[in-house]
């Protein structure tokens, strides 16, 4: 059984471990370029850093002995797991709770004489070792990034390994409780999106609000970021250590007592008020036009990933002055800001907020893909194609959709980063927002292309493959430069060839290699689709 | 190829590797006509149906939808077809009606008034989203859809799946309407009852081979129904065992069971005048049938 549920979590098991893996390496394995080896550029190294880590405190915990490589992994690969861990648990709890009963294997499981309490205790152990195997990882990788540089005593890197363990099992807990409130998937997940989510921007605010301090041990954010077992001279933090228990044990105990009140596939209380409006309603007009009918599928994507991106232009403009002050001052970070001469302001925009975008637009292309991929797998690409409809002309179609949505939501951005910039008093130029808006439709292309070739290939892997590369085109970008990787190796990041157009205009080259990237992974989709055949 | 078959396959074959898949399939099915595909599970009836509809491609042989390659004519094939998958597509959270206007507009637009009477007929809800319907609602959009066009062909692949015996009737109805307005039907199945209930002619598939083609009436001969008798006294033997049709005889205490193959007719005429107290019979399932009937026989390919 036990090995079974394993098979259910390999794939976020493999992608959320190799993360885990690669960012402890990666910062460990920087850690001496940045930081330096003489007592004085570490010490202009642990102030630049705080000042900096203040503004950041929305992705990351406050930093503790940055003077050591442990304390700095500790805080910018270990201090950024739990944000990934959400979006991991999120996943697993809804898809544990309720995925696995849309596709009737609950249904199965419990008809083979397994009883619900066998079930939820099978489903949190099955999590729990694929939790250890990532948590694991991010061990390995420490000790890796670390190696020749600092020794990581075994019993800190064990102490760090278990709070991150015990964090993702209660993430996983806390989505799989609030999973049995609704009767889908989609309820689930957008359930847990807003409890941990919500847990997490708690936590984010009581890092810089000393009054939210002790409400702030609700959330397991909190008890994570409390724990320094991994830094010299830091400690296991036992009491978060027994709340992660508490929480992982009420959460199980609690969710199998909501499974065995409701129904299979039903919510655990019922409103009866849907069905009668529910009848009263017409058809979209839009479903009967080509282009209109894929994006009315995608409408509530769409929406959410819209919120997201305005509420992230809000956040991240809306601290520009902050943020930008506290690198000014520091004149090892000033070149951070653009090239000397530059409005430091516009250049926190372009740098820092569109760097943001970019990565909000490359998830976006991620979720259109698997999209894409879960209409192969259950069978609505065979019902489509069970009418007059040619293969090429659903790749176009889809194309089409994704470009008309990546428009829409790169406009929104930069209407939003607009407003917000003049709420805060910098003025932007009209047209370099504008180019800086059209530049991100070619980089979102990319890669949703990339995922268009790949689900037309092998629709299974295809979001593995996909995510793969955006995160290896990420790590490329970012870290290419700071290890002195060779140029033709740093210039294949989709991220550095966005460019600056901001600030320096459009980066022509990378323009025309995202272009040439949309047309051959568009076009080789196309080919694909043309010859595979369907699963189902 | 002669452009009058609705249906015709030479040598079409799939190959999937250790034995599995379709061999050499020679089938024509003729405007007009409602065809059986009979066989047991995993015999190769879905993949007959998806290489029909272009969604798998041969390793070698030809298929063709009234003249024109299943292929390479793909989209023009399907303008001439309704379809219903052996599984249900999962449109998540769609309603019934969504679903209708989705896949509607791409066969060319919906006539609501046609669809309600579809549905009136299948007491189908379209207001209900698509992951909340039971297998059997689930079995009837897809009904909908496929009759939705008013197509000069049916592809169906196990299309009373799920429903219950009053929509199974509605169905049956439905079919011989179609096929009394000119439609022709491929229905596959791997009930023997079933196809009889609205087929002309049956082909059966075995092991990824065409088997047997037969007519309705032809098709008696391989029906076979487990008998069991109880009686009182004598009976005659040796006349049972003589009858047409009647094998595998065996005798316990005071009751004989055998084996029926066609009709019933010659072993209740030897059974007149017996004192016969209690007489069941049951139709095994179409895997018995062909182990029965077909353990013997080589498997050899047939055309048709």
């Amino acid at each position: 059984m036990l090995r079974y549920g394993l098979r259910l979590h390999r794939w976020g098991t493999l992608g959320f471990g190799l993360v885990a893996f690669l960012s402890t390496t990666a910062q460990g394995a920087a850690y001496l370029k940045l930081a330096g080896s003489t007592p004085a550029e570490r010490a202009l190294f642990v102030k630049t850093m705080t000042a900096l880590a203040l503004q950041l405190s929305y992705f990351l915990p406050l930093p503790r002995h940055l003077d050591s490589l442990a304390g700095y992994v500790l805080w910018r690969a270990w201090g950024t797991l739990p944000l990934v861990i959400v979006f991991w648990a999120i996943a697993a709890g809804s898809g544990a709770a309720r995925g696995d009963e849309e596709k009737l294997l609950v249904e199965s499981w419990l008809a083979s004489r397994l009883s619900r309490a066998r079930l939820v205790a099978w489903r949190f152990a099955a999590f729990g070792a694929a939790a250890l195997v990532m948590a694991a990882l991010a061990g390995g990788g420490t000790l890796v990034g670390a190696a020749g540089v600092e020794t990581i005593p075994i019993e800190r890197l064990a102490g760090q390994v278990l709070t991150l363990w015990l964090l993702t099992l209660a993430c996983f807990g806390l989505v799989y409780l609030v999973s049995q409130f609704p009767g889908s998937k989609r309820g689930a997940q957008v359930l847990g999106t807003v409890l941990l989510l919500g847990l997490y921007l708690f936590q984010v605010a009581a890092r810089t609000q000393p009054s939210l301090e002790d409400p702030a041990w609700i959330s397991p954010f909190h008890w994570y970021d409390a724990g320094d077992v991994l830094a010299p001279g830091g400690t296991l933090n036992l009491t978060g250590i027994a709340l992660g228990a508490v929480t992982l044990v009420a959460s199980a105990v609690l969710a199998w007592l909501a499974f065995e009140r409701r129904d299979l596939r039903g919510p655990l209380f019922r409103l009866r008020a849907r069905a009668s409006r529910a009848r009263q309603g017409g058809t979209s007009p839009l479903l009967g036009w080509p282009v209109a009918r894929e994006l009315y599928r995608q409408r509530w994507i769409v929406l959410a990933w819209a919120a997201g991106i305005a509420g992230m232009a809000f956040l991240m403009v809306g601290i520009a002055h902050g943020t930008v002050n506290a690198l000014l001052a520091l004149p090892g970070l000033r070149g951070f800001l653009g090239p000397t001469g530059t409005d430091p302001y516009r250049g926190y925009i372009a740098l820092i907020w569109f760097g943001i975008a970019q990565a909000l637009l490359a998830g976006f292309a991620v979720h259109v893909v698997a999209g894409w991929a879960g209409d192969d797998s259950q069978g609505v690409l065979s019902a489509e194609l069970s009418r007059p409809r040619r293969r090429w002309a659903i790749v176009a179609e889809r194309a089409i959709s994704a470009v008309v949505a990546i428009v829409l939501l790169a406009i929104l951005g930069s209407i939003c980063t607009l407003i917000a910039a003049q709420q805060i008093g910098v003025t932007l130029d009209s047209a370099g927002v504008f180019r800086a808006t059209a530049m991100l439709v070619p980089f979102a292309l990319t890669f949703a292309a990339a995922g268009a070739m790949a689900s037309s290939w092998w629709p299974r892997a295809a979001i593995g493959v996909l995510g793969l590369l955006v995160f290896a085109s990420y790590m490329d970008s970012a870290l290419g430069p700071v290890l002195g990787w060779p140029a033709w190796l740093v210039n294949l990041s989709v991220f550095l060839l966005y460019g600056s157009p901001l600030l320096t205009g459009i980066y022509w080259n990378g323009l025309w290699a995202m272009l040439a990237v949309v047309v051959v992974g568009f076009g080789a989709a196309t080919l694909l689709m043309e010859r595979r055949e369907l699963s189902r | 190829m002669k452009v009058t078959s609705a249906i015709r396959t030479e040598k079409l074959t799939k190959d999937y590797g250790s034995g599995r898949g379709l061999f050499d399939l020679d089938l024509e099915v003729a405007e007009g006509e409602v065809f059986g595909y009979l066989g047991p599970n995993g015999a190769g009836k879905s993949t007959t149906i998806r290489l029909l509809m272009g969604l798998i491609h041969p390793n070698r042989g030809a298929a063709e939808i009234f003249g024109l390659d299943c292929r390479r004519q793909a989209v023009e094939v399907k303008r001439q077809l309704g379809y219903v998958p052996g599984e249900h597509p999962d449109f998540g959270g769609l309603r019934g009606r969504e679903v209708v206007a989705y896949l509607g507009a791409m066969g060319g637009g919906v006539d609501q008034a046609w669809v309600k009477t579809l549905c009136e007929r299948l007491k189908l809800d379209l207001s209900q989203r698509f992951r909340d319907y039971s297998s059997g609602n689930k079995q009837k959009l897809l009904l909908v859809l496929a009759f939705l066009h008013k197509p000069p062909l049916l592809i169906l692949d196990e299309p009373t799946s799920g429903l219950d015996p009053l929509n199974q009737q509605e169905f049956y109805t439905m079919v011989r309407e179609a096929r009394d307005q000119g439609t022709t039907v491929f229905l596959s199945s791997h009930i023997l009852s079933e196809v009889e209930h609205v087929c002309d002619r049956v082909g059966i598939i075995r092991a990824g081979s065409l088997v047997r083609v037969a007519s309705l009436a032809e098709l008696h001969d391989i029906r076979l129904h487990r008998v069991e008798i109880e009686f009182a006294g004598e009976l005659p033997l040796d006349r049972i065992r003589a009858a047409e049709g009647v094998s595998d005889v065996t005798i316990e205490d005071h009751s004989l069971r055998c084996i029926v193959r066609g009709s019933f007719a010659p072993l209740l005429a030897v059974l007149a005048g017996a004192q016969v107290v209690n007489l069941s019979s049951h139709e095994p399932t179409l895997e018995e049938t062909f182990l029965e009937y077909y353990a013997a026989e080589p498997k050899e390919p047939v055309a048709c």
